[in-house]
C-alpha cells in the first residue's frame, strides 16, 4: 500500500509538472501529427512504383507509433533525470522511502498515458487521413502490451542517457542521435529489402525492430498471417532488462 | 550526552581533492548542532556523508545504524541548492513530498510553519526567493522527522522570514528535533546552536558552544572610535593604560569592559580629541570565524577595525553585540 502511495505521489507530481509545460505538451503531440501529415497524407504511399513508401499505408502504422514510443520516452525521462540532477532532487529523493525503481516506474506509467493518448491520435488520423485500414480482429488487443512494453523500454533507456549525459542539452542531443537512426533502420519506413544485405543483422539489433514487426503483425499482418508472439516475448525480455538497467543507473548518490 | 548522530574519521576525497579529511563529531538528541566554515571547507559534503547520500570512508552512525539503513521517516533534508518541481504550487509540492513517507504532517500546518498559507497555491517558480525556500524547508520538515539536516537553510530569505524561521526551528528543538545546519549567517549559527563546529579544509578545526568559542578564540570586547585626529586619540588612550591601535580614520581600543568606557571617554574629552562614534563591541562568533580560518576582509587597515566594520555590512539581521555609545560632535 505505502510503495503505490509513493508511487501516485511521484506520477501525480511528474503529470502534472508535464501538463504545465504547454510547450512540451504542443510538440509532444504536433511531433507525431506533422509526421502523418506530411508523409501519410501530403507525400503518400505509391505502392507500384517502388522506393520508399511503397507500401500500403496501414504498413507505415509501426512507424507513425514509434515516433512517440522511442522519442518521447528517451527525452522525457532523460530530460527529467538530467533536471533533478542539477537541482538536487536525487539527494533529496535519496533520504525518503522512495525508491529509484519506484521512481522509474512512477515516470514510466506518466509516459505510458502520454503515449497512449498520443498512439491513439496518430491511429485516428493515419486512418482518417490515409486510406490505411486496421483489421479489426482479437489481436488488434495486443496493440496495448506492444506500447507500454515498449515505453517501458525506452524510459529505461532514457533513464541510461539521463546517466551518462552531464546536462539536459546533452540528454537531447544524445537522444536525437540514437533515436532518428532507429527510427528509420528498424524495421519501421524502411523494409529490409530496401537496405543493404550486410544490414539486416544490424536491424535485429535494434530493439525498435520487435515492436514495429509486433505492431505491424496486429494492425496489417493478420491478413499476410503474421506471428507476433516472438517480437512479444522478445519485447518483454528488453523492456525487463532496460527498466532494471534504467533503475540501476538513476543516480541516487553523487 | 544521548548521541544519535556519529562520525568517526570521515574522509573523503574527489581525486585528489580532499573535502573531508578525518572528522569526528557527535550530536546529542535534541542538540543543535551549526556548522560554518569557509566555501568549499567540506560542510555540504559532510551532510551528505551524514545523510549517506554520497561514500566516504569513516565510521557514521545515525541512532547507531549506517545513513543508508536509517528508517528514512525519521530523517528530515534540504540540500544546499535545491529546487523542486517549478510548476506545482506550495500545497502540492508538500502533498507530494508527504506522499513519498508512510506518515506525513497536515500540508496546512506545515505551510503555516513556514509562513506560506496565503501563497499555497501559487505555483514554485512564481514566488519570490525567499518563499521558494521557505518552501523547501517545509518539505524538509513535511515527514516530521526526528533528525534534521538543513545546509545553508535560510539563504535568500528576507530578515522577517528569516527570523520566523529560526522560530520555528527553535520550537523544533525544544520538542526534541534534532538539528544539524549549515550557515554563512554567524548570527543565525550563534542564535540557533546549541554547539558549534567550524570546518576547514576538510578538518573539523573547533568544536564547542557558541561562548567557549568566543571566549576561547573570539578575542576581547572593544571600543571603536571613529576620528580624524586617530593618531592622537590612540596616543592619549595609550598613555593611560588602553590597548589602542590607530588607523586613518578610526580607533580599536581592544580589552575594554562596559565600565571602562567612561574612563575612555574622559581621557579623550581631556585630550582635547573629536570623534564622529564611539562604539563598544562584543566578540561574536563571527570573530571566531574570522580568527580561525585566517580570513580577512578586503580594506582592512587593521585586524580587529577591520571585523567590526564588517560585522555591520555583511548582513542587515547580523546582530554583532555592538552599541554606539556616544557621538563626539559635543566633544570637539
Amino acid at each position: 500500500m505505502s510503495r503505490a502511495h509513493r508511487i501516485r505521489a511521484e506520477a501525480v507530481a511528474a503529470w502534472h509538472s508535464f501538463l504545465r509545460r504547454r510547450t512540451a505538451v504542443f510538440f509532444t503531440f504536433f511531433f507525431p501529427v506533422i509526421l502523418v501529415v506530411i508523409f501519410g497524407a501530403l507525400v503518400r504511399t505509391q505502392p507500384t512504383d517502388g522506393g520508399l513508401f511503397a507500401e500500403p499505408a496501414a504498413y507505415y502504422i509501426p512507424g507513425y507509433l514509434a515516433t512517440v514510443v522511442l522519442f518521447t520516452p528517451l527525452s522525457r525521462v532523460g530530460s527529467e533525470i538530467a533536471r533533478h540532477r542539477d537541482d538536487n532532487r536525487f539527494e533529496k529523493l535519496a533520504t525518503t522511502p522512495l525508491s529509484r525503481a519506484e521512481w522509474l516506474f512512477a515516470h514510466t506509467v506518466v509516459n505510458v498515458l502520454i503515449i497512449g493518448v498520443a498512439s491513439l491520435l496518430i491511429l485516428g488520423l493515419v486512418l482518417l487521413l490515409t486510406d490505411a485500414t486496421v483489421p479489426l480482429t482479437g489481436s488488434l488487443a495486443l496493440l496495448v502490451p506492444f506500447i507500454i512494453l515498449a515505453v517501458i523500454l525506452f524510459c529505461g533507456f532514457g533513464a541510461l542517457l539521463g546517466r551518462l549525459a552531464d546536462s539536459q542539452d546533452g540528454v537531447i542531443a544524445a537522444s536525437n542521435t540514437i533515436a532518428l537512426p532507429l527510427l528509420f533502420l528498424s524495421d519501421t519506413f524502411i523494409t529490409l529489402e530496401q537496405l543493404p544485405s550486410w544490414f539486416g543483422p544490424l536491424v535485429e539489433l535494434s530493439p525498435l525492430t520487435y515492436f514495429a514487426r509486433g505492431v505491424r503483425a496486429v494492425t496489417y499482418g493478420p491478413a499476410a498471417g503474421d506471428s507476433y508472439l516472438v517480437e512479444l516475448g522478445i519485447l518483454t525480455l528488453l523492456a525487463v532488462g532496460f527498466f532494471v538497467a534504467g533503475a540501476y543507473a538513476i543516480p541516487r548518490t553523487d | 550526552m544521548n548521541e544519535v548522530v556519529v562520525a568517526e574519521g570521515v574522509r573523503k576525497a574527489y581525486g585528489e581533492t580532499v573535502a573531508l579529511d578525518g572528522v569526528d563529531l557527535a550530536v546529542g538528541h535534541g542538540e543543535v548542532f551549526g556548522l560554518i566554515g569557509p566555501n568549499g571547507a567540506g560542510k555540504t559534503t559532510l551532510i551528505r556523508a551524514l545523510t549517506g547520500t554520497t561514500p566516504v570512508d569513516g565510521e557514521i552512525q545515525i541512532r547507531g545504524q549506517r545513513p543508508t539503513a536509517v528508517d528514512s521517516d525519521r530523517i528530515g533534508l534540504l540540500p544546499q541548492s535545491f529546487a523542486p518541481p517549478a510548476r506545482l504550487t506550495a500545497r502540492e509540492l508538500l502533498d507530494y513530498y508527504g506522499g513519498l513517507y508512510d506518515s506525513a504532517r497536515e500540508t496546512d500546518a506545515v505551510l503555516s510553519d513556514v509562513g506560506l498559507t496565503e501563497a499555497a497555491d501559487s505555483w514554485y517558480e512564481t514566488l519570490s526567493g525567499g518563499q521558494q525556500r521557505r518552501v523547501c524547508v517545509g518539505i524538509a520538515l513535511v515527514n516530521d522527522p526526528e533528525i534534521l539536516f538543513l545546509d545553508e537553510p535560510t539563504t535568500g530569505i528576507d530578515p522577517a522570514g528569516r527570523r520566523a524561521l529560526w522560530s520555528l526551528l527553535e520550537s523544533l528543538a525544544d520538542g526534541g528535533t534534532t538539528i544539524f545546519l549549515t550557515s554563512h549567517s554567524m548570527a543565525e549559527v550563534e542564535r540557533l546552536s546549541d554547539r558549534v563546529g567550524l570546518l576547514q579544509a576538510g578538518q573539523l578545526v573547533a568544536v564547542g558552544t557558541p561562548l567557549e568559542l568566543i571566549d576561547a578564540h573570539g578575542g576581547a570586547s572593544r571600543l571603536v572610535l571613529e576620528t580624524d585626529e586617530s593618531k592622537r586619540a590612540a596616543a592619549a588612550l595609550t598613555t593611560e593604560g588602553f590597548a589602542a591601535t590607530a588607523s586613518p580614520q578610526e580607533v580599536v581600543v581592544d580589552g575594554v569592559s562596559p565600565i571602562d568606557i567612561g574612563d575612555a571617554v574622559t581621557v579623550l574629552s581631556t585630550a582635547g580629541v573629536g570623534y564622529d562614534s564611539l562604539t563598544w563591541t562584543e566578540p561574536s562568533l563571527e570573530d571566531v570565524y574570522l580568527q580561525l580560518t585566517g580570513e580577512t576582509f578586503e580594506g582592512a587597515m587593521t585586524p580587529g577595525a577591520s571585523v567590526v566594520t564588517e560585522a555591520s555590512q555583511t548582513d542587515a539581521t547580523e546582530e554583532p553585540d555592538a552599541a554606539v555609545v556616544a557621538s563626539g560632535e559635543g566633544h570637539q
